[in-house]
């Protein structure tokens, strides 16, 4: 691909839309001079260069999109465009005051429709928009509500008019999103165009993130001091899970889901590994109606049992409070101008865009004679029909649309259709323009304050005709930069200046899940080192068709299948080897492990460092897609290679970097005893039986389990069984040893937490007998061959393997599992 | 007895869960103790749970049903929940239904009416979660409907129609089964056949609200016995106008009046279900349900 060197902002604009580059005349407008400039000095090439190390930074840090139904839908990346969006102070000043009115109103509107309800009485709301609502929540009425105000994070849809008005598109009030895509857009652009984004004044994003990390503590109703905070996500599946792990990582919370988290004696615990620790504060990104299957949907696997009766009895605070996505209702924006003046008296500042709620049987003439202007939407949630573009319907459709409005007019709206301005957007060659909306946010800061966040999410479409912006259909973003007068005063959220910190050395807190999925982490990474060591010494040998070669491949073959979970060891060929290998043959398959592991690591995102997160990834990308052919004999000791190599780069950085919390023994016990099991079973297939020369087997199996050097300094070039196997299972110095792993085991379970549980004794005493057998075992006696076997040594390892199966089990049982699966009871 | 005389009751409903594995932690809402009526005075109400919980509150719920939360945080194979209530009921005033307004006249009335009752009253004309709102609905009650028609009397058609039309069968519907299916099958029990005309009236635009509790297990002295005395009934009321919320049981094809005991209502079975909980662990369970209404002399 060639670029032009220069880059041009000379995208024609659109007609009949408001540029936001040049005004009618084509004039630059002012605020965008010093990025134009910046950008047009840099030219194509190196915008394209430093794009191209930005996409990288953004696959890198794991930032993704999850779009449903989508083959590829979990863990997109996210689609990011170079050039920001600019707005200039005094614009966005304005905006922001909208923003914060908008918020107060709302919050307002849920305070009365959740109490009092003079609203609906007055007809100022028609009743239907309320009592007709599915997620009007009954159980939420007259509830007390901290520092009496419903919503403490607003996010408004926003697009401006040809005319250069801003529009309100839709409130966001429950859980609103996007708020952490926005802050990593802003890491990602503002590295990219570092010199433009000093020299532009942009307005820094931290002090809103600040803001809003007050505001939830100050939500607690108990400890007030050090109030523990978590964020609920509904988990991994989630579109913007993302966010999730994100946000909660920026702002300290414990990031927790449904299953983390029970409610006893009406207040909200967190289960960790040392016990429930109390819940201050739960900030939610899942929908109201799903957070208490007790109370609310019953069907609901993401919430907490009892949680709304925490809630009323005020042992914990939600943010936003449930029930207040009532007011997300797009019928409501025709009845705004009218509530603001009643409830704050005040005009509404931002308008909404133009909308006609279809239960006023005038307001549904006015749609029917109008329709091919008007967009028709559901009123509320759960109905379950995309907006429909009336321009674009035939006259049957319309007539079958509007029968179906008839029918239900309360549950149906019709708005006008804005023609969104346009942006320059670059699309790795050229400057293009799109369509975009802006989401903006504002933060409750108490006393009925609100400040908006300098800066916002932006959407652009995908296509320039396109009518709809959105990530689901997989249009763009954009930062956003607000540009200020002065200069911006740096500020970060790493701590809150002079405030003192509580040391702590903690870790117990640790939630039993992350606990669980370290284990496991652990267990897998190493499970794909054991699978990669025993494959290379078999892709050594595989070609090699010498008698005495044909013994070690047997041996190699069934530690092999024994580890990856074959029944039956197959044929030592190379192509059913290599099918082996890299098929979906089991569920302990390479590839079955590799998946797993990433699902893992993508649930741990909040908990593992991002260059951990980017070993764990690349791990992934070294395993071809599964309809890829199976690679070739030097590809596949290539891919091998790579791998070992990744996999130091975890032991190393991932688990010496880790403080030695409870966090890092479990991933360590995982690894451990994983490793143990590994050993065990590959000096088993090595060693159980005997050929008459067995100096190969010694051999491949010193180098499998890589203590080919450390036998040859000791012992020179003679392979003899008694030193090996003294090496491999009762060297306490060397980290290969079977010894050497139960001895962690050990170290490991005398260090966890005794508080939560009574019966640490099992896993103890467990890990304590195999250690004890392992060291007292007589390797000359275990090595004595009868007729062929070494029945004794057989005898120990299996006793071994069946000990380290239980130790797996005691520690589920002690720590990890969640006593049970919550279910639901209901009787007449 | 002289006609007119109240009559008392003594309700036991007990409820009995038996589980495979032990239950650790268990969250119940119960609404087993009855609400009291203008012709209905609850005397005393006792709520026995074993185990204890370790947690207990009581309170009246959106729609001023009292409702009980309680949290068993040891370690069970088996709840019981015993509610013991004495009542007076006396029966309800007669219904002229000949005297009540015309059924279009009373929607076009509450169309526009945003008092507070009359916000309480146009609640129960939407859909709700277990009462969708479809045009297979006010085509069944159609018949009953016909232009002009005092609703009373509409109502005490539809009621006999549903009562004739529809198989009292236990064991076939559940909790989940769809009234759209309960309509196509013309089968289901008392729970079915109340939410079933409430969608038939709500199609029409017309108030009606969910009733849940009992009827007396022993027949008065030469009545028969009713249908569904032997777990908790359901029916519904219908808003006539000044005549006010009127219940009607399509299961017995009655007009409801001092042989029925009033526990909750809401808008539909969700709103009301005596027994709801949320348990961890348990893995199979068993419940046994044993109603018994008698009449106190």
């Amino acid at each position: 691909m060639t670029r032009s060197e220069t880059l041009r902002f000379d995208a024609e604009a659109v007609p009949g839309r408001h540029d936001e580059l040049r005004t009618s005349s084509g004039v630059l407008r002012a605020h965008w001079d010093p990025l134009v400039r910046a950008l047009s000095g840099m030219g194509s090439s190196e915008l394209g260069r430093r794009w191209e190390s930005a996409r990288r930074l953004i696959h890198d840090n794991g930032v993704t999109y999850n779009v449903y139904g989508d083959p590829r839908g979990m863990d997109r990346p996210w689609q990011l465009d170079p050039i920001p969006l600019v707005l200039h102070a005094g614009e966005w000043d304005s905006l922001g005051a909208g923003l914060a009115q908008r918020a107060r109103l709302l919050d307002a509107i849920l305070a009365d429709v959740y109490g009092p309800q003079r609203l609906l009485r007055d007809e100022l709301i028609p009743a239907e928009l309320v009592l007709a609502h599915p997620t009007y929540l009954r159980p939420c009425h007259g509830m007390r509500i901290p520092i009496a105000s419903w919503l403490q994070l607003y996010a408004a849809d926003l697009a401006r008019a040809p005319d250069g008005q801003w529009w309100v598109l839709a409130d966001r009030t429950q859980a609103p999103s996007g708020a952490g895509y926005a802050l990593e857009n802003r890491l990602v652009v503002s590295r990219t165009l570092s010199e433009a984004f000093r020299e532009g004044r942009v307005e820094r994003l931290a002090g809103f993130f600040a803001r809003l990390r007050d505001t939830l503590r100050g939500l607690a109703p108990h400890h007030r001091d050090n109030p523990r905070i978590a964020l609920l996500t509904p988990g991994p599946y989630n579109e913007t899970y993302f966010e999730h792990a994100y946000l909660a990582r920026y702002l300290g919370l414990s990031l927790v889901e449904g299953g983390d988290l029970t409610v006893r004696d009406r207040a909200l615990y967190l289960k960790t590994l040392g016990g429930l620790e109390q819940v201050d504060v739960l900030m939610r990104r899942v929908d109201d109606v799903f957070c208490d299957p007790l109370s609310l949907r019953s069907d609901s696997s993401l919430g907490v049992a009892g949680l709304l009766h925490a809630v009323r009895a005020g042992n914990v605070a939600v943010a936003n409070a449930l029930g207040s996505g009532l007011v997300e209702t797009p019928a409501l924006l025709a009845f705004l101008p009218g509530l603001c003046k009643a409830l704050l008296g005040e005009e509404l500042m931002l308008p909404s865009v133009a909308t006609w709620w279809c239960g006023h049987e005038s307001a549904l003439e006015y749609v029917e004679e109008h329709l091919e202007e008007l967009v028709i939407k559901p009123a509320f949630p759960g109905l379950r029909m995309e907006p429909q573009f009336g321009a674009g319907l035939s006259a049957d459709q319309r007539a079958s649309l509007l029968a179906r409005v008839r029918a239900r007019p309360h549950a149906f709206v019709a708005q006008e259709q804005v023609a969104l301005s346009t942006a320059p957007v670059w699309d790795g060659e050229r400057v293009q323009a799109r369509n975009l909306v802006l989401r903006g946010y504002a933060v409750a800061t108490g006393q009925g304050d609100w400040e908006a966040m300098p800066g916002g999410l932006t959407r652009v479409s995908s296509a320039s005709d396109s009518l709809v912006v959105s990530m689901q259909r997989g249009g763009g973003s954009k930062d956003t930069w607000v540009t200020c007068e002065q200069l911006p005063l740096p500020l970060t959220l790493l701590r809150p200046a002079g405030a003192p910190i509580e040391l702590s050395r903690g870790g117990t807190e640790l939630p039993s899940r992350v606990a669980d999925n370290l284990f496991w982490l652990g267990r897998y990474m190493e499970r794909v080192e054991g699978t990669a060591r025993i494959a290379r010494g078999l892709l050594a040998r595989v070609s090699d068709e010498s008698s005495e070669t044909e013994a070690v491949l047997e041996a190699l073959l069934a530690a092999l299948s024994r580890h990856i979970g074959l029944e039956t060891p197959p044929a030592p060929d190379e192509d059913t080897f290599l099918v082996l290998l890299f098929g979906e043959v089991s569920a302990r398959s390479l590839r079955a492990t590799l998946a797993a592991i990433h699902q893992l690591a993508f649930s741990l995102r909040d908990q593992i460092s991002l260059d951990t997160w980017r070993v764990l990834s690349e791990l992934k990308q070294d395993l071809a897609d599964s309809d890829a052919p199976v690679p070739t004999l030097p590809e596949a000791n290539e891919i091998l290679n790579r791998m070992i190599v990744r996999l130091s780069a975890w032991s190393g950085l991932a688990m010496d970097s880790m403080t030695r919390t409870l966090g890092w023994r479990f991933a360590d016990m995982g690894r451990r005893l994983e490793r143990s099991i590994w050993t065990a079973t590959l000096l088993g297939a090595c060693l159980g039986e005997t050929h008459e020369d067995e100096a190969p087997r010694l051999e491949a199996l010193l180098e499998v389990a890589e203590s080919a050097i450390t036998y040859r300094r000791r012992y020179g070039g003679e392979l003899q069984a008694v030193p090996a196997l003294d090496l491999l299972l009762t060297d306490e110095t060397n980290p290969r040893s079977l010894v050497f792993q139960l001895v962690a085991l050990d170290a490991h379970v005398a260090h966890l937490p005794a508080s939560a549980r009574a019966s640490r004794a099992g896993e103890e005493r467990i890990a304590l007998g195999a250690l004890t057998r392992a060291r007292i075992a007589d390797v000359s006696e275990l090595c004595r061959v009868e007729e062929g076997k070494r029945l004794r040594l057989s005898a120990l390892l299996e006793r071994t393997l069946d000990d380290l199966r239980a130790f797996s089990d005691a520690i589920t049982q002690s720590y990890l599992s969640h006593a049970g699966v919550a279910q639901r009871i209901e009787s007449f | 007895m002289p006609p007119g005389a109240p009559l008392r009751y003594r309700v036991t409903h007990s409820t009995t869960y038996s589980y495979e594995e032990l239950v650790s932690i268990g969250h119940n809402e119960v609404r087993l103790e009855p609400r009291g009526t203008p012709t209905e005075t609850c005397l005393s109400t006792e709520l026995a749970i074993e185990p204890t919980p370790a947690l207990r509150a009581s309170e009246r719920d959106y729609f001023g049903n009292p409702t009980s939360f309680f949290t068993l945080q040891e370690p069970h194979h088996r709840m019981v929940i015993v509610a013991t209530s004495e009542l007076e009921v006396v029966a309800s005033p007669r219904l002229v239904a000949e005297a009540t307004p015309a059924w279009e006249e009373l929607c076009d009335h509450l169309r526009g009416d945003c008092s507070r009752e009359g916000l309480r009253v146009r609640e129960m004309t939407f859909e709700s979660p277990l009462v969708p709102i479809a045009s297979a609905f006010a085509d069944y009650a159609r018949p009953s409907f016909l232009p002009g028609r005092p609703i009373a009397e509409a109502v005490l058609d539809l009621t006999r129609r549903v009562h004739a039309d529809f198989k009292y069968r236990p064991g076939v519907t559940s909790i989940t089964t769809p009234v759209a299916e309960v309509l196509e099958q013309r089968i289901g029990v008392c729970q079915d056949f109340a939410q079933l005309e409430i969608a038939c009236l709500r199609a029409l635009g017309l108030p009606a609200r969910y009733v849940s509790g009992y009827i007396r297990t022993s027949p008065a002295p030469g009545a028969t016995a009713l249908v569904g005395a032997d777990a908790s009934h359901a029916w519904l009321a219908v808003f006539c106008g000044d005549a006010g919320w009127v219940g009607v049981d399509p299961t017995n094809d009655l007009v409801v009046s001092d042989q029925h005991v009033t526990v909750a209502w809401g808008r539909d079975y969700g709103d009301v279900s005596p027994v709801k909980g949320v348990v961890l662990g348990g893995g199979g369970h068993t419940v046994e349900v044993a109603v018994h209404v008698e009449p106190l002399t």
